[in-house]
């Protein structure tokens, strides 16, 4: 006799066939191209999402990538309630996003590398205290969350500066606070690490890594940083002209797409490079750097024989480029679609 | 209103920030009121005593009254909302447990509240200086008038600013030339606050009557100088009334359209 028991999986994001359409205006160039769009302008629907559906479970760290324009950042800002749908259903933790009510707000954040909330010409803490009454944290909640996330960040010394004389980078940890005041249940993330220097960027993902651990928080994200995606996300969303083309476990997608690991090496001297081409692919040769594409299985083996054999001075083994593995993963979806 | 409160209070923190810029905008608000005042004065130092139904005490009562007014009404904060919806700024605050209009409506409030501090000092110093003749208004009635029609003008401007901002929903490039032509042009030349509108022709006056820009400055210093009192100034609060309610009906239906429709430019 069996007892079946079925955990119920509480699905935190749903998203069912969502379709969005932009009217776009078309530009011509130049000062009678100016004229024409004033006189009559040519309106053109831009498809950004086509069908889209997938759902992300409580408590879940999901990665959604994909090449620019392909409907990303759309799907987030549809997902925060910005954007409204033209056809298909969201739903985020049991709300409908556009109807952006109170509770729902207060419950998710959308955090943009390109955009700001800080008061530019206010130190930073100026707008926590008005996140604070807008969302109408209770002070204690508010003075832990912030005292945990200014140790986190590492910005004490910078709460009471006037934003606009901050860095890129210490400004971004910033915005993320001011993102992250309310505890919010749900986060979207675009591109939180764009434009940062490394050891910055290895900050924000530990950050995310731990957020999403200690609150339990579900989140979305997107990037282009390869990095960002191995180190946090086990689940990853592929998009690309609106479409879903891969939902599943990271390892599976590097796995199925990323055949190749890249040595970099750095020769200690000159030497017959055409002893290196047995190795693996040369893609390039810049003395005394070369580049080798090796297949992802040898890899190691590959890096041994190299450092025995060869006069090396320093050798690394990287990942492919995500957007080369994206690149692979259509070129392969495409003939799979073309089979059946 | 804890939530409004707050944001009453960084607008004012904003509001120094640059703290040049802003003595520079007073300096230029005096010698705006400075130069409309001699002006008016050696039209009056000529034989005629009444110009237009304004002898010399109410017209220069009408200059000074403008700075006033002019500090309430239309100095409007909200002007940077249709920059903030071209830009995509405007998805911080949608993004937030905030109503934008009131957001917006507290951040006028407070800069309003600066202006007004600031404009009641010059207009002391103004007045100790020049010694005009002055109309005093005595009537509560005529006061009553003036400040309720005063608070409704500023709705009406405020309104106005969100439904010409709206544009730029649909349009990214309009918003700014719109908006001049709205304020610049419609506002500041219609509603009286570059002259007395009963000086134009009485056909123009019908006209104009039935929009709702007399009823931003020029209307209320009516009431305050008692040139419109009795049933013709009920009515006119009835119809300033009217605008602001239907002003603002239109407001959130053209927001309600022009978000459904925003494509949340920047990235």
């Amino acid at each position: 006799m069996f007892v079946v028991y079925l955990a119920k999986v509480e699905k935190a994001i749903i998203v069912d066939h969502l379709v969005k359409n932009f009217e776009v205006t078309e530009r011509k160039p130049g000062l009678i191209g100016a004229f024409e769009n004033i006189v009559s302008p040519k309106k053109k629907i831009a498809r950004a999402l086509k069908d889209v559906s997938f759902t992300v479970a409580k408590g879940e760290l999901v990665g959604f990538i994909g090449p620019n324009g392909a409907g990303k950042t759309t799907t987030l800002k549809i997902l925060a309630g910005l954007l409204f749908p033209t056809a298909g259903v969201t739903q985020v933790l049991g709300f409908d996003p556009w109807e952006r009510k109170t509770e729902f707000l207060k419950r998710i954040s959308l955090v943009m590398g390109q955009k700001n909330q800080l008061w530019w010409d206010l130190p930073a803490i100026e707008t926590f205290e008005l996140n604070r009454a807008i969302y109408e944290i209770p002070k204690k909640a508010y003075k832990e969350s912030l005292e945990e996330l200014v140790t986190l960040l590492e910005v004490e010394k910078l709460l009471n500066i006037q934003v606009r004389r901050l860095s890129l980078g210490q400004r971004m940890r910033l915005e993320l606070i001011a993102a992250l005041l309310h505890t919010p249940e749900i986060l979207f993330f675009d591109e939180p690490t764009l434009g940062l220097d490394l050891v910055a960027q290895e900050k924000i993902r530990n950050f995310i890594y731990d957020y999403n651990r200690k609150h339990e928080a579900t989140i979305l994200l997107t990037s282009h940083n390869m990095n960002d995606l191995i180190n946090l996300a086990r689940r990853v969303i592929v998009i690309d002209e609106g479409k879903i083309i891969f939902d599943g476990i990271l390892d599976e997608l590097i796995a199925r797409f990323a055949k190749e690991k890249i040595i970099k090496l750095t020769l200690s001297k000159e030497m017959d490079l055409k002893e290196l081409e047995k190795i693996g692919k040369v893609k390039k040769i810049q003395f005394p750097e070369v580049v080798i594409n090796v297949p992802r299985s040898t890899a190691a083996v590959a890096a041994a024989e190299l450092l025995q054999s060869f006069p090396i001075a320093d050798l690394t083994i990287e990942e492919e480029n995500i957007e080369d593995i994206i690149r692979k993963v259509f070129r392969g979806e495409t003939r799979k679609a073309f089979r059946k | 209103m804890k939530k409004y409160l707050s944001v009453f209070k960084i607008s004012f923190a904003q509001e120094f920030a640059y703290r040049l810029s802003f003595v520079m905008w007073r300096v230029r608000n005096v010698m705006q009121i400075v130069l409309v005042f001699f002006l008016w004065d050696s039209v009056f130092s000529g034989t005629q005593k009444i110009i237009f139904g304004y002898d010399k005490a109410k017209i220069i009562t009408y200059v000074f009254g403008l700075i006033i007014v002019r500090a309430f009404v239309l100095s409007a904060r909200a002007q940077d909302v249709a920059g903030e919806i071209q830009r995509g700024e405007i998805v911080n605050l949608l993004l937030k447990p905030v109503s934008y209009f009131k957001y917006w409506i507290t951040r006028d409030i407070s800069s309003k509240a600066l202006n007004l501090l600031f404009a009641t000092c010059e207009w002391v110093i103004l007045y100790l200086i020049l010694k005009p003749e002055f109309f005093f208004q005595k009537d509560p009635v005529s006061l009553g008038g003036f400040f309720l029609l005063v608070a409704l003008a500023m709705f009406i401007f405020f309104v106005l600013i969100f439904i010409v901002s709206a544009i730029t929903f649909w349009m990214p490039e309009a918003g700014w030339g719109m908006q001049f032509l709205i304020i610049v042009v419609a506002v500041e030349f219609l509603s009286g606050g570059l002259f007395p509108l009963d000086i134009l022709p009485s056909a123009i006056q019908k006209i104009l009557y039935l929009t709702p820009f007399p009823y931003l400055i020029f209307f209320p210093l009516q009431a305050y100088l008692g040139k419109i009192s009795g049933l013709l100034l009920i009515k006119g609060i009835i119809v300033s009334a009217f605008w602001a309610l239907t002003l603002w009906l239109l407001m959130k239906t053209i927001w309600y359209r022009g978000l459904k429709v925003y494509n949340s430019p920047g990235k």
